[in-house]
């Protein structure tokens, strides 16, 4: 992924619509995801001389709005959601861009989409950017650790404890998968704790 | 290769991210390990099912533009001409610092606004604040509901909901007006002697409200400014954007908030 630095303000805007995505799981609110996409490119391009090239644009772009999420959100401990009424209503509507049809409907694939998404509302949001980040964006473990600033081991007991949560909420559209051998070690979350971190 | 080891690189595995040789060694392993086959499968199953059904968000084409125009902004190569042409002349350098000395004056200014679009807005609105005050003060308090009868009417956007006044902060003016050149409603409220609220509402689509300087009140987190000694609020509900100079304390500013923000 080689992205010459004079080049990199072209390059950058062909994530823009990966970036709103995860914006819009991380805060909800359109608005709010909009001005969190809008502040992480402002610094982005405060920083681009930090930026070396031929490294993974994509992935310090999503690092960047991840650190801006954190700083500017998550330390004032936003969560509109939870009280805004108006945001509540926003999500229902911008989850089902069609309208309710599919799920007026009762169509078997509008409501698994709906309820996947309402379980992936419910997980936490490290758990829940560790599924978007490395199932829908498709990094690496290696890179996802680096977007979230943690090792990979915690990435992979994240995701681990991630598939479990949403296995249990969704457990009517996943009744066809064997139950996995109970008793097995490696189905323990802890199995990926405290392994060191790739290097 | 252990189970342990094996069930490491299953994430990777599926996403094709390693090498061909630990690829093959996992799937070496895999054949004679039916516990670890299953756990590949549902990990195959899970991420179709994710990727396959998850809601994904379009960025909207109004932020792409935006963007757009930030990112070409930055993306301009540096003019070169002039410093090699300094080289070549020194005297010029002494000539140069000084007129950029007087130019940089007012290209601050101007880069600071251009980079800050709210602060013309904030203070556009501040000035019809102050011109409300002193065309308003001495006016008794006419009847809301026929004022805000005729700015609905005149407005030109949907205004929603909005506080009609109360006891304790009476409407005294409803106007359609322009702020910056976009049409918008001014809505003028007596909190008491020499202390007025003024909120103005602007079809607010495309508004961008700065994610840093929320003031947090009860759930909401309205962008917020001191200007001219008045506080500034600027948020947005629905395709509104609302601006409110106040000359109410910061104590105070809070339930004037409230009540233009949940009108009953």
């Amino acid at each position: 992924m080689v992205e010459p630095q004079s080049d990199l303000p072209a390059a950058a805007l062909n994530h823009l619509d990966g970036l709103y995505n995860l914006a819009r799981w991380l805060v909800r609110d359109p608005a709010e995801a909009e001005d969190l996409v809008q502040e992480a490119y402002l610094h982005a391009l405060r920083g681009a001389h930090q930026f070396q090239p031929g490294t993974n644009l994509r992935a310090w772009l999503f690092q960047i709005l991840r650190n801006v999420f954190y700083t500017q959100y998550k330390r004032r401990k936003r969560d509109p959601v939870a009280t805004d009424p108006e945001i509540l209503d926003g999500i229902g509507a911008d989850v089902y861009p069609d309208g309710d049809a599919a799920r007026a409907s009762g169509s078997a694939d509008g409501t698994l989409r709906a309820d996947l998404a309402a379980a992936l509302e419910r997980l936490p949001e490290e758990y829940r950017s560790v599924v978007l980040l490395a199932d829908i964006e498709d990094f690496t473990m290696g890179e996802v650790a680096a977007i979230m600033k943690c090792p990979v081991g915690t990435v992979k007991s994240r995701l681990f404890r991630a598939r479990a949560m949403l296995q249990e909420f969704l457990r009517d559209y996943l009744r066809d998968t064997p139950a996995r051998p109970r008793g097995d070690a490696q189905d323990d979350p802890r199995f990926y704790e405290d392994r060191k971190p790739n290097p | 290769m252990t189970c342990r080891d094996v069930r490491e690189d299953l994430p990777d595995l599926i996403r094709g991210h390693l090498s061909a040789e630990l690829a093959g060694n996992v799937r070496a392993h895999l054949v004679g390990c039916p516990a670890c086959s299953e756990a590949l499968r549902s990990e195959e199953q899970f991420r179709a099912l994710v990727q396959g059904y998850a809601p994904r968000f379009t960025a909207p084409p109004a932020l792409r533009a935006r963007i757009q125009v930030a990112l070409r902004d930055a993306g301009r190569p540096p003019r070169m001409v002039w410093r090699a042409r300094v080289r070549r002349h020194p005297w010029l350098t002494g000539v140069l610092v000084g007129a950029m000395a007087a130019v940089a004056v007012v290209w601050v200014g101007g880069a600071w606004l251009a980079r800050d679009p709210v602060a013309r807005l904030v203070s556009a609105a501040v000035d019809e604040h102050v011109e409300y005050v002193r065309e308003t003060m001495h006016r008794p308090v006419p009847d809301a509901e026929e004022l805000l009868r005729r700015v609905q009417s005149e407005a030109g956007f949907p205004l929603g909901p909005v506080f009609r006044g109360d006891a304790q902060a009476p409407l005294i003016l409803a106007t359609v007006t322009e702020v910056r050149g976009t049409r918008a409603v001014a809505l003028v409220y007596r909190n008491g002697p020499e202390r007025y609220t003024t909120l103005l509402l602007m079809p607010g689509a495309d508004a961008l409200i700065p994610a840093e300087d929320r003031l947090a009140i009860e759930n909401f987190k309205p962008h917020h400014r001191v200007a001219s000694s008045k506080h500034v609020l600027y948020w947005k509900q629905s395709d509104v954007a609302y601006l409110l100079v106040s000359d109410l304390d910061q104590s105070d500013l809070g339930a004037m908030f409230l009540k233009v923000r949940k009108p009953a």
